[in-house]
């Protein structure tokens, strides 16, 4: 707490108590906002939760029949985070250690800077991206009919959650001290030996917690998704199959909760969906930031 | 390919040629990005594409309403945001001195960023669309920009606030003023910086949002410039959205590169000012 924190009200009581309740109801309101996000979700995931045969864990998704198989959707997220994963996690990591170990401040600040930018790039953008070259590609490189396939989704994710985690990811690995750098260089140790030795034990609390908050981030990508996902509600056969076409819990709301009429069981099958993934985030987001700030670093 | 001397210096130069191309694949990535944002959109972009209303459902003509529904919704936003978020790290910072208080505070805050996009447009769309009966309605659409843009501006005045010296409040305190003067007087100019940077980053993030308000604030066509609080308006992202589900049209497809190029653009004039503002702005004896 600040030292203005701890001093009382001298003089002007009623100009002071008027500052005080508009700080208070500020705050008040600010905290309020995330408990009426969350009971608004909940209050309108009743309906379907009431249903008695919503079938929520079974594979069939369609509203008309009021079967609201949720399995592909969540089987969705899961399989395209993990793809976006894959492919941002060790490119990620290995650049961060290229950034870091370099000597070259300046260069530093401007990579630095430069990965500011691509985080500035809104996701409907990449979506774009992904309609115009990545879908194409990917549809060439493995003969298919259609791009629009859960790999093409998992790669575009990949690339965008790839700034956020190399700059936590650099972050980490740079708070360790230079010292300790130079004492297992002195010992004749190599570039990867000193790595695994002595930053990595050092900066791997920062590491997950970067992990975390890139996945965390990937799972409620919506819009770039959704455009690149090709929409089919069924599980992939066979099941780990990234060549076909597949829907996320995102790209099902973006497409969906527009359509759908407000009230029914299908509006809320749509939001119990969203309450899924925000608690999931929220849980991400929380480990993440403990992990974050174990090592001084902060988002 | 690599002089081998011993299986140590084997790993060495796997692992220096591991990070080099790691490297090199961020940068094509990065350029290919920036690249085609770039090359496409000044190909679509004129003066006229800028300052004419859409023709034919975006295929044609320009995105000036789009341009201006965006703006709009992103600076009312601002305004929205800028009281609840001041009044949140003022008390934080001054009047709190409770731990698990300030700790709940942090957490909402953390929650707050973590909830998805899309989330929020749903949130709108049964609280303020369906259960407040405000209908499709842009203002909407600020109000719930404004609590995406909540914890970044919140969390921004905050640490400027931190950062303030003890000093200050102390010197101030010595002098006999009361509480709200040192917060006028100290606290306000000292951590002003704070304020207008976090605006600017959550402003630029803002604008790019298409899920929160594709549901609850904006319409595709035929829509100009509101005459009223509860009325829609048309925005560069959920026009970006409908041209680029038209992809295998080229002339949608160089329309949605022209409204990206203008949206990515307007993202970097507000973190370009975020930065510039963050130098001059700090003031003396701040980290």
């Amino acid at each position: 707490m600040s030292t203005l924190a701890a001093m009382p009200p001298k003089s002007a009581p009623q100009h002071g108590d008027a500052l005080k309740a508009y700080c208070q109801i500020s705050a008040i309101l600010s905290v309020l906002i995330v408990a009426l996000i969350l009971s608004t979700l909940i209050l309108q995931s009743g309906p379907v939760l009431s249903l008695k045969n919503s079938g929520m864990f079974s594979t069939h998704w369609n509203p008309d029949a009021g079967q609201y198989g949720m399995m592909p959707m969540v089987f969705g997220s899961v399989f395209v985070m993990i793809i976006a994963a894959i492919v941002a996690f060790p490119i990620g990591l290995m650049t961060a250690i290229y950034i870091s170990e370099t000597r070259s401040s300046k260069l530093r600040r401007f990579i630095k800077s430069v990965l500011e930018l691509l985080t500035g790039i809104p996701s409907i953008v990449y979506g774009l991206i992904g309609v115009a070259y990545l879908n194409i590609w990917v549809a060439e490189a493995f003969d298919l009919q259609s791009g629009r396939i859960i790999l093409t989704a998992g790669i575009l994710l990949g690339i965008m959650i790839l700034p956020t985690f190399l700059t936590l990811t650099e972050d980490a690995i740079s708070t360790v001290p230079a010292r300790f750098r130079e004492n297992a260089k002195a010992l004749g140790l190599y570039r990867h030996e000193i790595f695994k030795l002595t930053i990595l034990p050092q900066a791997k609390s920062g590491i997950a917690g970067a992990g975390l908050l890139a996945i965390g981030r990937a799972l409620g990508e919506t819009m770039a998704v959704m455009l690149v996902i090709g929409s089919l509600d069924r599980l992939p056969s066979p099941l780990f199959n990234p060549l076909s076409s597949g829907q996320t819990i995102t790209s099902k709301l973006g497409r969906e909760v527009g359509e759908s009429a407000f009230g029914s069981a299908h509006f809320s099958a749509l939001v119990f969906m969203s309450l899924i993934l925000v608690s999931i985030t929220i849980v991400l987001t929380i480990i993440s930031q403990y992990f974050l700030s174990r090592k001084n670093t902060y988002v | 390919m690599f002089k081998v001397v011993n299986k140590r210096h084997f790993t060495e130069k796997c692992f220096a040629f591991s990070t080099r191309f790691s490297l090199l694949i961020c940068a094509s990535v990065l350029l290919f990005l920036l690249g085609s944002i770039a090359i496409q959109g000044i190909g679509a972009i004129s003066l006229e594409f800028l300052f004419t209303p859409a023709r034919e459902f975006g295929k044609s003509g320009g995105i000036f309403y789009q341009l201006f529904g965006s703006l709009l919704i992103v600076l009312v936003a601002a305004l929205l945001v800028l009281p609840i978020a001041f009044g949140t790290a003022l008390f934080r910072n001054a009047y709190n001195n409770n731990l698990a208080i300030a700790k709940i505070m942090d957490q909402s805050l953390y929650a707050l960023n973590a909830i998805p996009s899309v989330t929020y447009g749903i949130f709108g769309l049964i609280f303020f669309v369906n259960f407040l009966g405000t209908g499709i309605s842009w203002f909407v659409g600020s109000i719930i920009l404004a609590i995406m843009m909540l914890p970044t501006v919140t969390l921004s005045t905050h640490q400027a606030m931190l950062a303030i010296p003890k000093i200050y409040h102390e010197n101030a305190a010595a002098l006999g003023l009361p509480k709200k003067e040192i917060i006028r007087r100290v606290t306000l100019p000292q951590s002003f910086h704070g304020i207008v940077t976090g605006l600017l980053i959550s402003l630029a993030r803002a604008i790019g949002e298409t899920a929160p308000i594709m549901f609850i604030a904006t319409a595709f066509s035929g829509v100009k410039v509101p005459g009223s609080l509860v009325e829609p308006v048309s925005t560069l992202p959920t026009h970006i959205l409908e041209l680029a589900q038209q992809s295998t049209d080229p002339q949608a497809l160089q329309n949605a590169w022209g409204a990206s190029l203008t949206l990515v653009t307007l993202a970097a004039i507000f973190s370009g000012f975020a930065l510039f503002l963050r130098r001059r702005l700090t003031p003396e004896g701040h980290s």
